[in-house]
């Protein structure tokens, strides 16, 4: 009975956090709903007059292109992941199938980028991309993210469980290298694949400082970039930003909730760190 | 194909497969860094071309500067408040929801979802949230502070931001690895009459050093390289309260095209995380020794 009792209240207790953690987003979603006299009123209020105001979306959309941003946040997120991937898997796959000379140093030396946090190197890459003629456009975004140590680390790691006979079968069966990888070994990695592709995707797509130095030109920002452009033009108002925060985290939710195991699915293995 | 040729093939291999990760590596993370190390001893014009050699004199400037002590206090600060109360917090938490019951799935996805909040949105939503007047906080909690528009109260309104932000990986990390502990060991110990605390303290919290570990590595780094809400909203204000190492290079090498005080900045910046992840992992050593 006691032990029910004591259940109860720490449920309780982690609840009212939990909500606590949530209400800021909560807060966001309310207030995109308010009209601009709402927020001058004094005391301020948590919950908007009515929820069939939706002038603060018209005006986001009016104010910034929303979808053309979508689209640029959407084609970097999945291009700088799929690159970054595939980089990682080609090495890892060097790393755990074949001996060379030199595999230790180059292992180390890939290893080595995570001792180089990316935010130090901003000012650099940014003339280097401008050199290369790479500002405003996707590639230009993408492009310093392509270098995933962990996750060639942790593909290295998985390629090294699967069974070596598995090798010598394919190859008597007179499987290539490529088509061995293409064929038996990422295939058989999928779950790990796919956990590793939605990081890299969400941290791409939240990404700001990069994206945010790179791009110039309205078109060409991402979502994260442009929403904070919602600030800075003149006259908008707090419901405004509000608006296009809530629009800007719709994917995000929407991601969360539908791919969440995938998404956490390597720790449930206990194979990150 | 012949023997030969495929030998070739097999040897060349690895490199080639090599090849694509190595180039990017070094164009855009060994390069930079080099050129950085370069262009700190260098006198660089504002287009980035070389004219000089300057010695350790942009060091000496820097380090003259009032600004850049600010930087150093307030990134330094920053690190230092905010990894322990987030490793508290998220440890915390994760133990409160070891159990798994029908409240469950809410509770992780509750405490999961800041993973996913981008920084950009969440940084938005607490300029709303902690605006003096129309913001919620204030009344909510019956205060009259100016946060971000007040020097003395902004690092505390963006500490604030970046615990929310860390919340949700690090919740799952150790949710994760208190649910990977041996249950059968647990239980033993149980037996023997160990209290939760006596638990918790000699035996979940060892066997998750590791995790933990790992947590405060990361926290630890991203902490030093704070700059998107500076960014966004305090633009390293009030009289340089929120001034952070990362921001000051910002506007060094992109605002005002210093290139070797950006250069300067960013050396600095690396050689202090590099130190502290050098220290984390003497004592981490010891502990796990011990």
């Amino acid at each position: 009975m006691k032990r029910k009792a004591l259940y109860f209240l720490s449920d309780l207790i982690v609840l009212c956090m939990g909500l606590l953690v949530f209400f800021p987003i909560v807060y966001g979603f309310l207030g995109a709903f308010k009209a601009p006299s709402e927020f001058a009123k004094q005391p301020p209020a948590l919950f908007p007059e009515s929820f069939r105001n939706l002038a603060n979306f018209a005006e986001v959309f009016r104010l910034i292109p929303l979808p053309r941003l979508f689209l640029n946040s959407l084609i970097v997120a999945c291009f700088s992941a799929l690159v970054r991937i595939a980089c990682a898997a080609l090495a890892a796959y060097a790393f755990a199938c074949f001996s060379f000379r030199g595999k230790h140093v180059l292992f180390l030396i890939l290893l080595g980028t995570m001792m180089l946090p990316p935010e130090t190197l901003t000012i650099g890459n940014y003339r280097t991309v401008a050199r290369l003629g790479l500002l405003d456009t996707y590639l230009g975004i993408s492009i310093v993210s392509f270098v995933g140590a962990s996750q060639m680390f942790m593909l290295r790691q998985a390629f090294l469980q699967t069974d070596p006979e598995l090798q010598d079968a394919a190859f008597l069966d007179g499987c290539g290298d490529m088509s061995y990888l293409l064929r038996i070994l990422l295939p058989m990695n999928l779950p790990i694949l796919t956990t590793l592709f939605l990081q890299a995707f969400v941290a791409q797509w939240n990404a700001y400082l990069w994206p945010l130095l790179v791009t110039n030109t309205p078109g060409m920002r991402t979502v994260q970039v442009g929403i904070t452009m919602l600030t800075t033009v003149e006259g908008t108002n707090y419901e405004t930003i509000l608006a296009g925060v809530s629009l800007a985290l719709i994917p995000s939710f929407l991601l969360f909730f539908l791919l969440r195991n995938r998404m956490t699915g390597s720790m449930k293995n206990g194979s990150l760190a | 194909m012949s023997a030969v040729t495929r030998r070739a093939r097999r040897t060349l291999l690895p490199y080639l497969l090599l090849s694509p990760m190595l180039l990017f590596a070094a164009g855009f993370v060994y390069f930079p860094f080099l050129e950085s190390a370069i262009h700190a001893v260098s006198i660089v014009n504002a287009r980035g071309e070389i004219t000089g050699f300057a010695g350790l004199s942009q060091f000496q400037y820097l380090f003259s500067r009032r600004e850049f002590g600010i930087a150093i206090r307030n990134t330094l600060k920053l690190t230092l408040i905010n990894v322990p109360i987030t490793l508290c917090l998220t440890l915390t938490l994760s133990y409160l929801c070891i159990r798994r019951r029908t409240l469950s799935p809410l509770l992780e996805g509750l405490f999961a979802l800041p993973m996913v909040v981008a920084m950009s949105s969440i940084t938005l939503i607490a300029k709303v949230l902690f605006n003096p007047t129309v913001g919620f906080i204030n009344h909510a909690l019956h205060l009259s502070l100016g946060w971000f528009e007040d020097r003395h109260t902004a690092m505390a309104g963006i500490l604030i931001l970046t615990v929310w932000m860390g919340i949700g990986f690090n919740f799952l990390l150790f949710l994760a690895a208190f649910r990977d502990l041996d249950a059968g060991v647990l239980a033993a110990a149980a037996l023997d009459g160990a209290s939760r605390g006596r638990l918790l303290v000699s035996i979940q919290l060892p066997l998750m050093l590791p995790t933990i570990f790992y947590v405060l590595c990361t926290n630890m780094i991203q902490a030093m390289m704070t700059n998107g809400p500076i960014l966004i909203l305090t633009q390293g204000g009030p009289s340089r309260a929120t001034t952070t190492l990362i921001y000051m290079m910002y506007t060094a090498g992109y605002a005002s095209s210093n290139y070797s005080m950006a250069a300067c900045i960013s050396l600095v910046t690396f050689a202090l995380t590099f130190l502290f992840t050098a220290l984390l992992f003497r004592r981490d050593r010891k502990a796990v020794v011990e």
